[in-house]
């Protein structure tokens, strides 16, 4: 061997050797995923209970102001509903609202604490004269305000197993956190995510769920994460329909709003096999659905956006919706509804036939 | 009688299977490493660093690349190999390597130099083939490490991948070997090894996996898709039918037919080189 050629393998040697060094300190070192998870997702979110099994987040602001909003908002029907409610509360949905955060910090039906935090340009007076005029009764917690309302039965029409009427219901209550910071949600749910600011118990502090948004907050404008496996075990599904879900620890949904929409979903499985099955289901039903679509160019256009992903236990589905694709969408201004489409030209009757000459 | 004997030098004994191979690997590694045939591995292997290298750039200068794309780092790495290295480097690189591996020799009329040493024909073939396995796997394989440094940290995480990563660089590895093996055999047995080489890895495998059915079974891809950490992309027509009739056999079914089609293979070139009579064109 020349010596031309053993520096070359030297060489050759050291540059793999040195990526597998940084990949396995990378590896091993915790990752630099944990690193910037800290960082990651709005401040809200220490606002957010530890064990909350789904974290969303909406910029509403960059919603209102889209491009897909505004053609929406054209093709829609006038309503007076977000009128009426700026009356009321005071709160213009389409300015004042800059983002929201919801969690649910229970994934049982019995006890489901739901929770949202908005950030925006309240006010305040306007908002706890309307609860005090629905009876709502001012209370102190910890240092912040809070307005509950009288507790609200639940009819139980979908839940099996749980009585027709039952304290499905919860006290629900609304809080000022900060200036400029709104709580809506169940009692226990606003007093959970109080301790957890105060305590600093917070989602950040939840390792499984930070790494989840730090991956895909950035350059998603709606998102939500969250523990699939806590939601399924509590959720009242038909044993056949149990044993056919596959097995999932987390799910990601993240998408862009903005001339069209983009998003992707994305599953944690448990194993490396169950993936796989994941993908090989999600694969057949796009490769389906592709071949369906073929005669109709924006079916396919539709389908072809959607890419099937995803490395190990991750299986990712993302999806676009582009511009031209909602442009489609037909006006209602007029006469309620759709133009019906243009009834077919009626065929020209037959030419006589021409006699012998 | 008795002084000639003494003085005569003794012959000394001839070396051993392996030693024989290890000492073509030794001759052979720096003849195949600074051939022609290296410009054209050297290109096909600098398309996907390159590629790469100018993906990150554009995202560093605010391209967007993976939100436009909806492709964080690790799904744009995994399709890379699928596309990049599976599904062409290494198929290729087997065929123009293995397919020569003898058939370089016999071109250039060297192989008697190499038949006339006290050494197995067989183990020449075995040396050569170990040459080119050194020889591929140091050229691909960093390039794979340099593709995963510069496109995971895309919104990734490199100690997220690492698995990933050792699990493509040892599927590679395998399928440089078994490839390799395939057309080593290729190459001794047939006149127009290339030809029957290109025949198989662009139009028997991707016919084969397109079609429902056991065929697929005769393929290497089959065996070696099945240890892909990827998803599998389904880019193309052919990509999409060929996703529709996928079957994933287990890995240790697929591992074990890997390796016995690298060692059936070898030891069928092997033999082929022990027996068969290279006629040189004068």
């Amino acid at each position: 061997m020349t010596k031309q050629t053993r520096y070359f393998l030297v060489a050759s040697a050291a540059v793999l050797v040195a990526g597998l060094g940084v990949g396995l300190v990378a590896y091993y070192g915790g990752g630099f995923p944990s690193l910037s998870a800290s960082r990651s997702g709005p401040s809200e979110l220490s606002y957010v209970p530890a064990d909350a099994t789904v974290v969303a987040f909406a910029n509403v602001r960059e919603v209102m102001d889209s491009e897909l909003r505004r053609k929406l908002k054209d093709a829609m029907p006038p309503e007076h509903g977000q009128q009426e409610f700026q009356n009321l509360t005071g709160i213009d949905i389409e300015r004042d609202i800059q983002y929201v955060v919801a969690a649910m910090t229970s994934a049982d039906p019995r006890d489901a604490n739901g929770l949202v935090v908005a950030r925006g340009n309240f006010n305040t007076t306007q908002l706890e004269t309307l609860a005090r005029e629905h009876g709502g009764v001012v209370q102190d917690y910890k240092g912040k305000r809070l307005i509950l309302c009288s507790e609200v039965k639940v009819e139980n029409n979908e839940v099996p197993g749980l009585p027709e009427r039952h304290p499905l219901g919860h006290t629900m209550a609304l809080a000022f956190l900060e200036p400029g910071l709104m709580a809506i949600g169940s009692e226990q749910a606003i007093k959970s995510s109080i301790d957890a600011q105060l305590t600093a118990h917070s989602i950040t502090s939840n390792a499984q769920m930070m790494e989840l948004i730090s991956d895909i907050e950035r350059a998603n404008n709606a998102w939500a994460v969250g523990r699939f496996d806590a939601i399924a075990s509590h959720a009242r599904l038909p044993e056949e329909v149990r044993g056919q879900i596959p097995a999932i620890t987390t799910f990601a949904v993240m998408s862009h709003i903005d001339g069209g929409v983009t998003g992707t979903l994305r599953a944690e499985a448990r194993d490396d096999q169950s993936a796989e099955n994941l993908r090989d289901v999600v694969r057949g039903f796009l490769a389906l659905g592709k071949l369906q679509g073929q005669n109709d160019p924006k079916v396919s256009a539709m389908l072809q956006s959607l890419q099937l992903s995803g490395t190990g236990k991750t299986v990712a589905l993302s999806f676009a919706v582009p511009a031209e694709i909602i442009d489609m969408i037909p006006k209602m201004h007029d006469g309620g509804g759709p133009r019906p489409p243009m009834p077919p030209h009626a065929p020209q009757p037959p030419s006589p036939p021409q006699p012998e000459k | 009688m008795t002084e000639t004997s003494a003085t005569s030098r003794p012959i000394p004994a001839a070396p051993g299977y392996l030693a024989s191979a290890l000492r073509i690997f030794d001759l052979s590694i720096g003849e195949m490493l600074w051939s022609k045939r290296t410009i054209f591995m050297a290109l096909i292997v600098a398309a996907p660093v390159c590629i790469a290298l100018l993906v990150r750039t554009l995202d560093l200068l605010g391209a967007r690349i993976v939100e436009n794309t909806n492709m964080p780092g690790p799904a744009i790495f995994g399709l890379m190999i699928w596309v990049f290295y599976l599904r062409f480097m290494v198929p290729v690189l087997g065929v123009f390597y293995g397919t020569s591996l003898i058939a370089d020799e016999v071109d250039d009329k060297t192989i008697t130099y190499l038949f006339t040493r006290p050494i197995s024909r067989g183990a020449v073939l075995v040396g050569k083939f170990f040459a080119y396995l050194g020889c591929t796997v140091f050229v691909v394989l960093p390039s794979v490490v340099i593709v995963y440094l510069l496109i995971v940290p895309m919104r990734g995480s490199l100690g997220g991948s690492f698995i990933d990563l050792v699990k493509d660089l040892v599927l590679l590895g395998i399928g440089l070997a078994v490839y390799g093996a395939v057309f080593a055999y290729v190459g001794a047995q047939f006149n127009r090894p290339l030809l029957i080489g290109l025949i198989f890895i662009f139009g028997w495998e991707q016919a084969a996996l397109a079609f429902p059915g056991y065929l697929k079974r005769m393929t290497v891809a089959y065996y070696l898709q099945a240890l892909v950490p990827h998803a599998m992309p389904s880019d193309s027509v052919l990509g999409l039918i060929q996703s529709i009739f996928r079957e994933s056999p287990s890995l240790p079914v697929s591992l074990a037919w890997l390796a016995g089609i690298c060692l059936t293979f070898l030891s069928l070139a092997a033999s082929v080189v022990d027996r068969r009579e290279y006629v040189l064109e004068q």
